[in-house]
């Protein structure tokens, strides 16, 4: 009889961990979602502010570019970041676009975190998964 | 300056209005749109709509999960289909003639519009199959008495097939492919169409956000066209979103069917000239 109950007993406490993440992610998902979106948001929009107050031209010459199919050179990370940060507007808006894409990589962590906290295995590996997609995602990029 | 801002701005808006009216997402209207309208070639519009994808899905997203209607374990089952083929797809939209991207766009429009004619309302919920149950994929929908429906998932294979091809073709061309992902859960794996609706907007921003990763490493975002697409977008995507409760939804849907059509031929009509 002892077999039956621990089983029972076991799955009933599986039932409450699956209840508890499913609680833990819905409440935290859309606040974590919206906090990076507007952040984002803001960024681009002081960004696109700022070109507008400081180099109107540079704005529109860029964009013909883009029509014209010319390519910029991309400075490094480290170059762009420091540039934001003393107020270069162009930099500003690609700091704003990285950290839009942040959005659904800082949702996956969070779960992936979640889910380990839980001990939940199964689905550790598949948010694992998707995370090591989006670092591949970056590599390929950088190779071409 | 202003004037190039508020065209790419008005475009944008408009692309995510509608977008949202249609069910099919801003970015199967802002890519034609931007090449179109703005010129923009073709490869940058896709970088600028996955960013705008990404943007729309969070926003769109938020109240779906609060309320219960997106099955959060289906979408972490099945993103690690459509992260592996937005990478695959984005490292290939770099390294194909931009005529292809025209064409496929073409033919990923008309199958929206086939979609959209034939999209189905009514609800089957079976129950899940042993795969199904043992990644605890069946959920519980809010009834409208209050009390929660019980439903079940099937034929995970299946779906995550689907849902790989809905990847690549989200990195190719710079669409969150929703209508595709609709298919495979309703269709495929019998979800409930409004869960299968909310998971699908859930999982478009992780699709996206892999192909966009690929473009901004890869330093081929152009930030100027991309900003104000992603905020527009989004804007026209609430704005669309408060309006469709009042809207008459079957003129809206003949509507769009034909405005997908004539895009869908444009678009080929562009390809066959740059062959």
């Amino acid at each position: 009889m002892a077999e039956p109950l621990k089983r029972l007993q076991s799955a009933a406490s599986q039932d409450q961990t699956t209840r508890d993440e499913e609680r833990i992610l819905r409440r935290w998902t859309p606040i974590l979602l919206r906090t990076i979106l507007i952040v984002a948001s803001l960024i681009l929009a002081i960004g696109l502010f700022m070109m507008a107050r400081q180099a109107p031209g540079a704005y529109v010459e860029r964009f013909h570019a883009v029509q014209a199919g010319r390519i910029y050179p991309q400075d490094p990370l480290g170059k762009m970041l420091t540039q934001a940060e003393h107020g270069d507007p162009h930099a500003i808006v690609v700091f704003g676009l990285m950290v839009l894409t942040l959005v659904p990589l800082a949702r996956v962590a969070f779960c992936f975190l979640l889910f380990i906290r839980e001990r939940d295995w199964t689905y550790v590996a598949f948010t694992a998964y998707v995370l090591c997609g989006l670092v591949v995602g970056v590599l390929l990029g950088r190779v071409g | 300056m202003l004037t190039v801002l508020g065209g790419l701005l008005a475009l944008a808006v408009g692309a995510g209005f509608v977008g949202a009216l249609s069910g099919l997402g801003g970015g199967v209207f802002i890519v034609p749109a931007l090449v179109i309208v703005a010129h923009i070639p073709m490869y940058d519009a896709v970088g600028a709509s996955l960013i705008s994808v990404v943007a729309t899905s969070a926003g769109a997203s938020v109240a779906f999960v609060r309320d219960g209607w997106t099955n959060l374990r289906v979408a972490m089952v099945l993103e690690c289909a459509t992260v592996t083929g937005a990478v695959v797809g984005a490292f290939m939209a770099g390294h194909i003639a931009p005529w292809i991207l025209e064409l496929l766009f073409a033919l990923v429009m008309l199958q929206s519009a086939y979609f959209t004619i034939q999209k189905k309302d009514v609800e089957t919920l079976p129950g899940p199959d042993p795969l199904c149950r043992c990644l605890k994929l069946e959920g519980e929908l809010p009834g409208d008495d209050g009390r929660p429906i019980r439903y079940g998932a099937r034929n995970l294979p299946g779906g995550a097939t689907l849902m790989l091809i809905a990847g690549i073709t989200s990195g190719l061309l710079g669409i969150g492919s929703g209508a595709l992902k609709v298919i495979a859960m309703d269709y495929v794996m019998h979800l409930p169409l409004k869960v299968s609706s909310a998971t699908s907007n859930f999982m478009i921003g992780v699709t996206a956000g892999a192909g966009a990763l690929v473009f901004l490493s890869r330093g081929a975002m152009a930030g100027s066209i991309a900003a104000p697409v992603a905020l527009g977008v989004t804007a026209g995507a609430l704005a669309g979103s408060r309006v469709l409760p009042h809207a008459n939804v079957r003129a809206l849907r003949a509507m769009f069917v034909v405005i997908l059509i004539l895009i869908a031929l444009e678009m080929g009509w562009r390809a066959l000239r740059g062959i």
